[in-house]
């Protein structure tokens, strides 16, 4: 299978480009079928070769760091993929959260709604982010905005509420990269507040 | 999707026990398909958490679906094996058996119609045992109405099993793709769906399939129980073959209403039929029975199928009797799950369809899209 150059979403032949960052290089798993196609690519399914390359990619994903292979495989039947273009929102700030987000590709922007000029954060590839969704029932406390077109990897709080009584060893290492992720920002909050003091 | 928590209109709720009531209609025409769909879903709930166990250890998804599939067919082969000698050497009494204990169950009436008559002045005056004796004259006796029901009765039985074991062979396929391709086909719908209504989407798809297991995997602990609890009271009151006969009644009570009273008649026959001078071991049986129902009620319906469906109970009852008269048996049986399902479904279609902000995300997104792929098509 050739490589091709195609621009930002942009349609080639009857599928379309999935990350749709323009100028990049894309191969046959980098685009999405629409239509038929995406029945098509449900029942004839991916080449194994094609998984364990994704599943090597998501494990180098922060959240998923210390998981086995094997635990990979799982966790990729609970993992959900979407791609957002520069500007659309992903979640507002009040929002029920249900879902934690991982950046596979791009950047996001973190921001109080409405104030999408000022924010809070930018976060890249790897970073993740509505991380609170996964412990408790609280509403979202900012909006988030694809800073650029991006590919987030979700996890459902319903999906993790799942592994952690199906496979406790995978949801315990997950949920200690969160305390991490956590950690560091309190770390962070106590410096500044120091700081300003 | 923000503020206060939805809750569904009357207009929603009408939408909703319409599309059931509609469900339940097509759902009969197509009954064919329907139970062992049912029964392949029963089979995925109970044997995923094995396969998830199979993944850790290594194996691949496809590789699970396959040896799980294959071994509960290869365990249904075994125990069909061992079941068809017993079967061959009971085939020829089968309808021998059915009159006998039909007679005995006759028998029992007449017994106790008798023994009301003798003790309560009100069925004396009334005198049913003697038009219930008139009856059996005319139908030839006992032993005459008894071979009659069976020889009617057992032949439709059997034809029925007959044109119904072809399609509940679908049952294990079912099984084999759900546990095969059901995380991917959970994937494909969420996949479809727009980035604005992806959250609460997979919130519906979770409450979905959160229902659905607890309702089948509830189904048959209660079904496990009910079993459990009815052998051994059988077994104490000495009525013979208690473990199947606790088996075959928790599964009729999977019908409501209609399974009880049939399993409660089923234990009385086999009872009467077991102590033909002896009504009171009938009376316990009876007795057994409606402690078991009570304690299935009150103890283990809360603990294992329980508040899966958070219905209301009065629309409980109701949708069952709708369920009977709209799809008979098979709406008794399939009225509630369908419910549970439409009702996730349409409280979150009105909660997306009513939201604003997420609509205009959705408009917002699309023009997004469409400016991307006009950038290069301006004239």
């Amino acid at each position: 299978m050739g490589l091709y150059e195609v621009g930002a979403g942009e349609y080639f032949r009857n599928i379309r480009v999935r990350i749709v960052r323009a100028g990049l290089r894309a191969c046959r798993r980098d685009v999405l079928p629409t239509g038929s196609s995406a029945m098509l690519n449900f029942f004839h399914r991916r080449q194994s070769s094609e998984r364990l390359r994704e599943l090597e990619q998501l494990s180098r994903l922060s959240l998923f760091v210390g998981l086995t292979h094997g635990e990979m495989k799982i966790v990729d039947g609970f993992v959900h993929e979407r791609t957002f273009l520069k500007d659309e929102v992903i979640f507002d700030e009040g929002d029920d959260g249900e879902a934690i987000y991982i950046i596979f590709d791009g950047t996001v922007t973190i921001c109080r709604q409405g104030q999408s000029e000022q924010p809070i954060a930018l976060l890249e590839r790897g970073s993740f982010f509505g991380e609170l969704a996964l412990l408790d029932d609280a509403p979202r406390m900012a909006q988030a905005r694809a800073a650029e077109n991006c590919t987030l990897i979700v996890l459902f709080r319903g999906d993790f509420l799942n592994l952690m009584q199906a496979h406790a060893l995978i949801a315990s290492k997950i949920a200690l990269q969160l305390a991490r992720h956590l950690g560091q920002r309190l770390r962070v909050a106590v410096r500044g507040e120091q700081a300003a003091l | 999707m923000s503020g206060a928590a939805y809750r569904s209109g009357p207009l929603v709720w009408c939408a909703i026990l319409l599309v059931t009531g509609l469900l339940l209609f097509l759902f009969q025409k197509i009954l064919w398909l329907v139970v062992p769909f049912l029964f392949g879903l029963i089979g995925y709930y109970l044997l995923v958490p094995l396969q998830r166990r199979l993944v850790l250890g290594g194996m691949s998804r496809d590789a699970t679906a396959a040896l799980l599939s294959a071994g509960t067919a290869a365990l249904a082969v075994g125990l069909a094996v061992l079941a068809l000698p017993w079967a061959g050497a009971h085939l020829g009494s089968w309808q021998e058996l059915a009159s006998q204990y039909i007679e005995g169950g006759l028998r029992f009436v007449a017994d106790t119609l008798g023994w009301m008559e003798t003790n309560h002045s009100f069925f004396a005056r009334v005198h049913l045992s003697g038009q219930w004796t008139k009856y059996l004259g005319e139908m030839g006796g006992l032993s005459g109405l008894g071979d009659k029901l069976a020889g009617t009765y057992l032949a439709d039985v059997a034809l029925t099993v007959a044109a119904w074991l072809p399609s509940m062979l679908l049952a294990p396929f079912l099984t084999f793709f759900f546990l095969r391709d059901g995380w991917r086909f959970k994937k494909f719908l969420s996949d479809a769906v727009p980035n604005a209504f992806f959250e609460r989407t997979l919130y519906l798809l979770d409450q979905v399939d959160h229902t659905a297991q607890l309702y089948f995997r509830g189904l048959i602990k209660l079904t496990l129980l009910d079993t459990v609890c009815l052998a051994a009271g059988l077994w104490l009151i000495g009525v013979s073959a208690p473990l199947a006969l606790g088996l075959t009644t928790a599964t009729l009570a999977w019908v409501p209403y209609v399974g009880s009273i049939l399993g409660c008649l089923l234990v009385v026959l086999v009872a009467a039929t077991d102590f033909p001078g002896d009504p009171a071991v009938a009376y316990a049986a009876i007795g057994l029975f409606v402690v078991v129902r009570l304690l299935d009620d009150f103890l283990f319906m809360p603990l294992t199928v329980g508040k899966s469906l958070k219905l209301h109970p009065l629309l409980t009852v109701l949708m069952i009797f709708v369920g009977g008269a709209v799809a008979g048996v098979a709406g008794l049986m399939l009225a509630l799950p369908l419910l549970g399902v439409v009702m996730v479904l349409g409280e979150t279609a009105g909660q997306i369809v009513t939201d604003p902000r997420l609509r205009a995300r959705h408009d917002f997104a699309r023009s997004l899209r469409d400016r991307q792929v006009r950038r290069d098509l301006r004239l």
